[in-house]
């Protein structure tokens, strides 16, 4: 007799249990980023994008709200091509990191899920989203996605290199120029005053060449590309190039400097400007503090205006779910729930170094008590993306390599630009 | 003889400093998986070109060790590699036999064909290789990761040519006492083509080994990466210049069982090209 009431008790233990398993709903989740080299820790304790990432999702994940997630990990270098694979095989996560540059091109598929009508009962208030970033995720007036960050050009600077050339004001902020005839005036008094380089910059490998001259053009008012129109062959164009082009005919920079080879002359001491991403300013705050590297007093400063408009190149990482997700009402709800989550911490996202997205982050005091947060602050009302290009990627190759035709192998300007020009309207028609 | 011991000396000499210039690289990245990231991110030269891992850490191979599914992802190599290898191997010297061997009909058309597979690049196949996949559900599954390279155009051809090779009078010894074609096939000429089925064999597990886009597209869940599409997942977006040491901690780690394997069975490996290549 005993036995059967034993069994009873325990069927009903795993009847009442039921549920509880029954409601808990597993999600995907596909990014970069690379992994966390301290599992487990906590959001406020994570440092750097691997881990904080993975804190924020651990933290949802751990949380009892009857969602599960699994993140599905691959390197930066080949992730959209495992991200469209997987498209392709009706397999995609059920919600995924993407650049804003990528939006175009899958939302013209209708691959991605059509967000716009879901984020305000999701409890993301879209309208705390800046500008900039809501246009990032919005394609032909849809929303497809919630943006995580801005990352935008800056120039890293060594105020002790520009100090001894003099271009420190008062303030302690560096002296930057407002021309490209200025910029060459302050390389010659850096290059007099120290020997070193004035700036570095990957151009021989990343397109950070390509993302200067972008910049450089809209400073005068032109658009490289956009509305199906090529316009890489413009005075505009030329005028951005030969502005960098002067810096390595003078000597003031390299164009031989792959990523870290820039890095390196920057935090050895060889260069006083480095061009790269908000995504190192932490990086290169914490390695100014170690005494055993040459750079000692490092400031994050805005890209400065050398033409009439201020601008910079920005991208945004958001997060998008794909359409496939929105067929399962269960997954698609969970989905919504964790990029709710994401948006909520994205103060935490940016101790990355990258540019918060949220106007009430923007303007909190725990922002502005970032490390250097405050000598870029003017960056997110500079910071323009590109105009969307369902072939972006290719687009940039295409001038990538021409402009480091240029600087590298000696190709006329004219020629290069003309060349990219039609390979660029190739890819536009 | 004075002259020509010179000479091999010059040679002796010239080759020791070929292979030297072929190990710098190696201990290159030994070196530079034993130092610091935050060094390697100003530095990659700091003691003797950066030849000489100073100052010295592990915490590089520690971090790839440790990451949660490091032991999984070697797992996971192994048997992509080892049953890709058996099985490419069981294959290719059955065709490779009945191409050298067996007089069916269509054989002069079959075998041009098989080789015709040669000229066709991996990168045509592809997508629909991929998309069929998909269809039938096989991605991340062990079956996935092997079943696309089991077809080695380059295997067939070798065992044909190997076991063309095989005096007739061999296989003929055999059937008049009283041997099937089976037993001749697997007593006889498999055991007369181990130089060949080494050289196969080696060249498949390499490549199984090293592969990276195949898995990278078929296997999206962590748990069925083989070593080299998870160690790359564990690189963060600029590792090659704030992450070095652990790219190359990752290089030393994945590259530690072909290098074993070299050293095994380097006899095998060096006498079986040499053979294949006397074909």
């Amino acid at each position: 007799m005993r036995r059967p009431h034993v069994l009873s008790i325990l069927l009903a233990l795993l009847l009442a249990a039921a549920p509880a398993f029954a409601q808990e709903t597993t999600i995907t989740l596909g990014r970069f980023f690379g992994a966390c080299d301290t599992p487990g820790v906590s959001i406020a304790d994570a440092v750097g994008e691997p881990c904080i990432i993975q804190a924020i999702v651990d933290a949802f994940d751990a949380a009892d709200n009857g969602v599960r997630v699994e993140t599905l990990p691959t390197d930066w270098g080949n992730y959209y091509d495992q991200i469209k694979a997987s498209y392709a095989a009706g397999n995609a996560p059920s919600v995924h990191v993407m650049h804003s540059s990528a939006i175009p091109e899958f939302a013209s598929l209708g691959a991605l899920a059509d967000l716009s009508e879901h984020l305000a009962a999701a409890g993301i208030d879209t309208s705390d989203w800046e500008a900039t970033a809501r246009d990032a995720v919005t394609y032909d007036g849809r929303v497809y996605g919630v943006p995580m960050d801005a990352h935008a050009n800056l120039w890293h600077v060594n105020l002790e290199l520009m100090a001894a050339a003099g271009l420190v004001d008062d303030d302690g902020a560096p002296i930057l120029p407002s021309s490209p005839e200025e910029m060459l005036e302050h390389a010659a008094m850096v290059r007099d005053a120290t020997g070193a380089s004035y700036l570095a910059a990957d151009f021989a490998e990343f397109p950070i060449g390509v993302r200067l001259v972008m910049a450089l053009a809209w400073q005068q008012g032109a658009e490289l590309f956009g509305d199906g129109v090529s316009n890489v062959n413009s005075p505009e164009a030329v005028r951005a190039v030969e502005t960098i082009v002067a810096l390595f005919d003078g000597g003031f920079a390299d164009p031989r400097l792959n990523y870290a080879d820039s890095q390196q002359a920057f935090l050895d001491g060889e260069s006083a400007i480095l061009v790269n991403g908000t995504w190192v300013v932490d990086f290169y705050g914490a390695q100014a503090a170690n005494t055993n590297v040459a750079l000692t007093d490092y400031y994050a400063a805005d890209f400065p205006t050398l033409f009439d408009t201020p601008a910079t190149w920005a991208s945004n990482h958001l997060w998008a779910i794909p359409v496939t997700t929105q067929r399962d009402p269960e997954k698609f709800d969970a989905a919504l729930e964790l990029l709710a989550w994401i948006n909520d911490q994205n103060l935490a996202w940016s101790r990355t170094g990258h540019l918060s997205v949220r106007t009430s982050v923007l303007e909190s005091d725990a922002y502005a008590a970032l490390p250097h947060r405050d000598e870029y602050a003017g960056t997110i009302e500079i910071a323009r993306d590109v105009q969307p290009v369902v072939r972006y990627d290719a687009v940039q190759d295409v001038l990538n390599r021409e402009l480091q035709a240029i600087w590298l192998t000696g190709k006329p300007i004219a020629q290069a630009l003309a060349d990219a020009d039609a390979q660029v309207q190739d890819l536009l028609d | 003889m004075v002259g020509n011991r010179a000479a091999r000396r010059i040679v002796v000499i010239v080759l020791m400093l070929a292979a030297a210039l072929w190990v710098v690289p190696i201990v290159w990245m030994v070196s530079m998986a034993l130092q610091p990231n935050d060094l390697l991110a100003r530095t990659t030269s700091n003691v003797a070109w950066g030849l000489i891992p100073w100052p010295f850490t592990l915490d590089n191979l520690g971090f790839v060790l440790s990451s949660g599914l490091t032991p999984r992802w070697f797992l996971n190599s192994a048997i992509v590699a080892l049953g890709m290898t058996s099985l490419v191997l069981v294959l290719s010297s059955m065709a490779g036999y009945a191409f050298a061997r067996i007089p069916f009909p269509g054989r002069r058309l079959l075998y041009p064909l098989v080789l015709a597979g040669l000229v066709i690049p991996e990168q045509a196949i592809f997508i629909p290789l991929y998309t069929m996949f998909a269809e039938w559900g096989w991605h991340n599954g062990y079956f996935a990761l092997i079943a696309p390279r089991l077809a080695v155009p380059i295997g067939v051809f070798l065992m044909t040519q190997f076991f063309r090779g095989i005096p007739d009078y061999i296989e003929e010894a055999a059937t008049l006492d009283g041997a099937g074609r089976w037993t001749v096939f697997t007593r006889i000429m498999l055991p007369l083509s181990i130089p060949a089925l080494s050289t196969l064999a080696i060249l498949t597990f390499l490549y199984a080994w090293n592969d990276y886009l195949w898995p990278l597209v078929s296997a999206s869940r962590p748990e069925m990466f083989t070593i080299t599409l998870g160690l790359a997942s564990l690189q963060t977006n600029f590792a090659q210049s704030e992450g070095l040491g652990r790219v190359m901690a990752s290089g030393v780690l994945a590259s530690l069982p072909v290098v074993l394997l070299f050293l095994l069975f380097q006899r095998q490996v060096v006498r079986g090209i040499a053979m294949g290549s006397g074909k």
